[in-house]
C-alpha cells in the first residue's frame, strides 16, 4: 500500500480504537492532518473546543436525577463529542471503577462520579484515585460508608488493589486488613464526602511494607506509585485499544510511560496510538467492538442524527448496560460480548437502523440517485462501495459474491440483470447494509 | 422433538455442506471419537443455579442451637423460634418454605461445609475456581463445558442443536468448552432473526445469502470463528425457540421475578424435549457487606419459591425424575458479622440438590463455629466430590476425564 493510503487506512483503526468511529466528514478531517498529527489531537482533548455538544445536551435537557436521562445523556456525548478520546477513556475508567446504580440508587451521585472520571481521563492516576476513593458513589458502592474504626469493613480496601491497581498476587489479606482500617471514617454526606474523624483508626498500621498511622490518603499514594499497578493499568488499557492478548513488550513500553511521567495517562496513550505494534498486522481488525462502539459507529458511519430513545436499552441487550456494569469486574469485553443472545441483538439493531431512513446520506430520499450520483450502476459497485464504508473491505471473496449475487435476485429468488424499480432498488439497498452489518467482520473494530 | 444439526441444516441449505466448510471438525472429531462415553439410553438433566455474589450459609442452612451463632451475629443471627427446623441441629431460613416442603417431600438434599484447601476469598477467582472445578490453576474450560465436549458424539449423527442452555447475559466459565457452543438466551421473545417488514417477500433471500455467507466465512482475524459459530447458531436456535415457548404452557403458577421466569422457561424447553442436557442460571445480589437481613431475606425467598414452582411444574409434566438442581455460590460468609450489619467474604457453604430421584437428607458434617480459619469455617467436603457425584452417577460420564482427578462421592443419588 502507498505512504498516503496507508496512513489513510490506520488513521481509519486509530478513530475506531481511540474514539467510536467517525462519520465520513470527520474522518475526512483526520486524514488531512495526517497520523502523528492526528494522535497528538486525540490525546489533547482540551485543545478542542467542544461548544456544539453543550449546546446540543443543553436543547434536550436532560435531567441528572433519572437514570434512562442519564444514559441517554452520555449516548449523545459519545455521539456528537469532537473529543473522542475524552469520551472513549471515561468509558474505560467506568469500566475499570465498575460503579453501579443498581446499588447506588441515586443518578444524580453517578452523573458526577461521570464527570470526575472525565475531568482526569487523560490526567494523573494519583488525582484520579484519589478522587475516586473520595466519591460519593463509590463509597456506598464498596460500603465504605460502614467501614467504622473498631468494626472494619473490608470491601473497598480489598477491590481497590484487586481491581484498581495492583490486582491480585501483589498484597496479603493482612493488607487488606490494614488498609481497611485506614479508610474508616471516609463518609459521604448529602453535602458530599466527609472525614468522620470520630470513626477514623488513627493507630500504627503496616501496609505493603509501610508502617505509621496511615490514612486513605497514603495507602492511594502508595498504591498509585508501585510498578504492580503500572503493569496492572498497562495490560488493562493495551487489551482495551489493541488487541485481546496484549503484546508483553507492548504492556512493558506503557507500564514504563506511566513510572517515567509519574504517574501519567496521557504518555501511555501515546504510547499505544504511535507504537510499532499497533499499525500491523497483529492488530488490525483484532478486537471486538463493545456494544458501545457498535451503536455509536454504526450511527456515525450512517450520519443518524435522531437517537432513538430505547438505545441505552438496545446496548444493555447487547451486554453493555452503562451506569450498571454487571459487577465490580465491569465488562470483561472481547469474546465476552458475543452469545446467542447478544449476536441476535446485533442483528436485529441492523435490521432497525437499515429500516430507518438514512438521514443526511446525500441523495438518500431516492434511492435511485443515490445510485446515480454515485455512479453505482452495477450490483458489485453497490456492494464494494458499502463494503468500502462499513466493513473496510475486509471479507472473503465468496462473502463480495455472495452479496452481489443477493443483489442480484428479484423478490422472487431470481436473478436479474438490472434492478427493475425504485422498491426493488430500496429493499435491496437497506437488505444489503443489514446483511453487511450482520457480517462477523462488522462485528470488529 | 429433538431437533439435530444435520436435519436442519439439510432441510434449509439444500446440502450437507456445514461439516465440510468447518476446518477444525475433522481434527476434533476424531480426537473426540476416542473419549466419547457411552450414553445410556435415558438422558438426564442438571440445571445449574449460581447465587452470584456469595451467599452467607450460616443464615441460610442455621446451626439454630449453638450458642456460638448467636455469639457471632448479635444483630444478624436469625430467631431460633422463626427458622424452619430440619433436623434437631439445622434449620433452614425463615423465607425458605418451599425448599422445607421440598425436603419433608424427600426431594431436598443440602451437602454441608463444601469448599476447596486454600480458599480464595475475591469473587472472580473463586467462581472461577468453581466452574472451572481448578484451584491451583487458572483454566480454559469449565467443569461442565468439558463435559459436554465429552457427551457430544463424534460423528455429528446425532448432534444436538442445543446441548445445553445458558440463561444469563453472558456465558459463564461453567459451560466454557472447546468445541460445544452452548446458547445463551435470556428473553425467548427477543429471540427472533428480523428483516424489514416492509419487503417481507425479500426475507429468505436475505436469510439464504447470511446462512450461504455464514456457513464458509474464512477471514484469519482473531475472533472469526467464535462469530461465524455463534451467529449461525443464534439464527439456528431463533424461530425454534419461540415454539416451544408457545406450545408448552403448564398450570403452575410462578412468582413474578425474572428468576422465576427463567426457571419456569427451562421447564418448558425441558418438556418440549430440547434435549440440553444442562441449563444455567444465576441470582444474583448476595454479596452482602451492609444490611444484610432484608437483602438476603427477599433472595432466599426467589430461590425457594422458584425452586418450588419449578419441581411442581417438571412433576406436572412428568419430567421430575429426569432432573436435578444444584445451586452453589463463589464462597460462603465470615462467621462474625461486621460493622454494617452485614458479613465479608468467607469460605465454606452448604449446596442444595433438588431432585425426585435422590436421596433426601443432610449430607457431611456442619462446620465448626469454634475451630475456624482466621474467623473463616473450615470446609469440610471437597466441592469436586458434588460434582464427581454428579458426573458419574447422573449425567453418566467419567468424573476422572471431566476433573482431572478422582474424587470421592455421596450418596445422594
Amino acid at each position: 500500500m502507498s505512504g498516503k493510503a496507508a496512513e489513510n487506512f490506520w488513521i481509519e483503526q486509530l478513530l475506531r480504537r481511540a474514539g467510536f468511529g467517525c462519520t465520513p466528514q470527520e474522518l475526512a478531517g483526520y486524514k488531512a492532518l495526517g497520523y502523528e498529527d492526528a494522535v497528538e489531537q486525540l490525546i489533547n482533548p482540551q485543545r478542542v473546543p467542544n461548544d456544539e455538544l453543550g449546546t446540543l445536551i443543553e436543547q434536550q435537557d436532560f435531567d441528572f436525577t433519572r437514570l434512562d436521562d442519564l444514559k441517554r445523556w452520555w449516548l449523545y456525548r459519545m455521539c456528537f463529542t469532537r473529543r473522542p478520546l475524552e469520551e472513549k477513556m471515561t468509558l474505560f475508567w467506568h469500566g475499570h471503577f465498575a460503579t453501579a446504580n443498581a446499588k447506588v440508587g441515586q443518578p444524580y451521585l453517578m452523573y458526577m462520579q461521570n464527570l470526575l472520571m472525565r475531568k482526569f481521563a487523560l490526567g494523573n492516576f494519583h488525582d484520579l484515585l484519589l478522587g475516586i476513593s473520595r466519591d460519593p458513589a463509590m463509597i456506598i458502592w464498596l460500603d465504605n460508608q460502614q467501614n467504622r474504626k473498631g468494626k472494619p469493613n473490608e470491601n473497598y480496601a480489598r477491590e481497590v488493589m484487586e481491581l484498581f491497581t495492583v490486582g491480585i498476587g501483589h498484597y496479603t489479606e493482612q493488607d487488606v486488613k490494614e488498609s481497611a482500617r485506614a479508610f474508616t471514617g471516609w463518609q459521604t454526606r448529602p453535602d458530599g464526602f466527609y472525614f468522620n474523624a470520630n470513626q477514623h483508626d488513627n493507630g500504627e498500621k503496616t501496609f505493603l511494607g509501610h508502617t505509621g498511622d496511615l490514612n486513605g490518603d497514603d495507602i492511594v499514594a502508595i498504591l498509585v506509585s508501585q510498578p504492580a499497578t503500572a503493569q496492572f493499568l498497562a495490560r488493562k488499557m493495551v487489551t482495551f485499544f489493541v488487541a485481546d492478548k496484549p503484546d508483553q513488550s507492548m504492556i512493558d513500553d506503557v507500564a514504563d510511560a506511566y513510572m517515567a511521567s509519574r504517574f501519567q495517562i496521557r504518555p501511555m496513550l501515546k504510547t499505544i496510538f504511535t507504537h510499532r505494534l499497533f499499525r500491523s498486522d497483529k492488530a488490525y481488525h483484532a478486537k471486538i467492538k463493545s456494544p458501545a462502539e457498535l451503536v455509536v459507529g454504526t450511527l456515525k458511519t450512517l450520519q443518524v442524527t435522531k437517537l432513538d430513545a430505547d438505545l441505552p436499552a438496545v446496548m444493555a441487550r447487547m451486554g453493555q448496560n452503562l451506569f450498571e456494569p454487571p459487577n465490580v469486574k465491569g465488562w470483561d469485553g472481547g469474546p465476552a460480548w458475543i452469545s446467542t443472545n447478544t449476536m441476535m441483538e446485533r442483528f436485529n439493531f441492523a435490521t432497525r437502523i437499515t429500516q430507518q431512513k438514512f438521514d443526511a446520506l446525500e441523495g438518500y430520499f431516492s434511492p435511485s440517485q443515490l445510485a446515480a450520483n454515485q455512479g453505482l450502476r452495477r450490483a458489485r459497485d453497490l456492494v464494494d462501495y458499502f463494503l468500502a464504508l462499513l466493513v473496510d473491505g475486509d471479507v472473503p471473496a465468496d462473502t463480495r459474491d455472495s452479496l452481489i449475487k443477493y443483489v442480484s435476485t428479484d423478490f422472487d429468488g431470481q436473478s436479474i440483470e438490472a434492478i427493475p424499480d425504485d422498491r426493488t432498488l430500496d429493499a435491496k439497498l437497506r437488505g444489503l447494509v443489514h446483511l453487511i452489518m450482520t457480517l462477523p467482520t462488522y462485528q470488529l473494530a | 422433538m429433538r431437533i439435530t444439526r444435520r436435519n436442519f441444516i439439510r432441510a434449509s441449505l439444500g446440502v450437507a455442506g456445514y461439516y465440510l466448510a468447518t476446518p477444525h471438525f475433522s481434527a476434533l472429531a476424531a480426537a473426540a471419537a476416542r473419549l466419547a462415553p457411552r450414553r445410556s439410553g435415558i438422558d438426564k438433566v442438571l440445571v445449574v443455579v449460581q447465587l452470584a455474589g456469595g451467599n452467607d450459609g450460616l443464615n441460610t442452612v442455621v446451626p439454630y442451637t449453638d450458642g456460638a451463632y448467636f455469639q457471632a451475629r448479635p444483630t444478624l443471627a436469625l430467631k431460633p423460634e422463626m427458622v424452619l427446623p430440619l433436623s434437631g441441629q439445622l434449620a433452614l431460613h425463615p423465607n425458605m418454605s418451599g425448599l422445607a416442603d421440598l425436603f419433608k417431600q424427600g426431594k431436598l438434599a443440602l451437602v454441608l461445609g463444601v469448599g476447596y484447601p486454600n480458599p480464595n476469598r475475591s469473587h472472580f477467582r473463586s467462581i472461577e475456581i468453581w466452574q472451572t472445578a481448578e484451584p491451583n490453576r487458572i483454566a480454559n474450560t469449565g467443569w461442565l463445558g468439558r463435559y459436554l465436549d465429552l457427551a457430544s458424539p463424534a460423528s455429528g449423527a446425532d448432534d444436538n442443536m442445543l446441548p445445553a442452555v445458558n440463561l444469563d447475559p453472558i456465558l459463564p466459565k461453567t459451560l466454557s468448552a472447546s468445541k460445544v457452543v452452548v446458547p445463551s438466551v435470556t428473553n425467548p421473545n427477543l429471540f427472533r432473526f428480523t428483516t424489514d417488514p416492509r419487503y417481507g417477500q425479500d426475507r429468505e433471500n436475505q436469510i439464504a445469502a447470511f446462512k450461504q455467507i455464514y456457513s464458509s466465512f474464512d477471514l484469519k482475524r482473531p475472533e472469526c470463528d467464535l462469530l461465524r459459530k455463534v451467529g449461525l447458531d443464534s439464527l439456528q436456535a431463533s424461530d425454534y425457540l419461540l415454539d416451544v415457548v408457545k406450545k408448552y404452557q403448564g398450570t403452575v403458577k410462578y412468582p413474578d421475578n425474572p428468576f422465576a421466569k427463567g426457571l419456569q422457561f427451562i421447564a418448558q424447553m425441558i418438556a418440549a424435549g430440547v434435549g440440553a442436557r444442562v441449563y444455567n442460571i444465576s441470582l444474583g445480589g448476595f454479596d452482602t457487606h451492609a444490611a444484610q437481613t432484608r437483602t438476603q431475606a427477599n433472595l432466599l425467598k426467589q430461590l425457594s419459591d422458584g425452586l418450588a414452582a419449578f419441581q411442581s411444574d417438571l412433576e406436572g409434566h412428568g419430567v421430575d425424575r429426569d432432573v436435578m438442581v444444584m445451586t452453589f455460590s463463589e464462597f460462603g460468609r465470615r462467621v462474625a458479622e461486621n460493622g454494617g450489619r452485614g458479613t465479608d467474604h468467607g469460605t465454606a457453604e452448604p449446596l442444595f440438590l433438588v431432585s425426585s430421584a435422590l436421596k433426601s437428607g443432610l449430607y457431611g458434617d456442619y462446620p465448626s463455629l469454634s475451630n475456624l480459619d482466621q474467623g473463616d469455617l473450615k470446609y469440610k467436603i471437597d466441592f469436586r466430590t458434588v460434582y464427581a457425584t454428579i458426573l458419574d452417577r447422573w449425567l453418566g460420564a467419567d468424573s476422572q476425564q471431566v476433573l482431572g482427578g478422582r474424587f470421592d462421592s455421596l450418596p445422594f443419588v
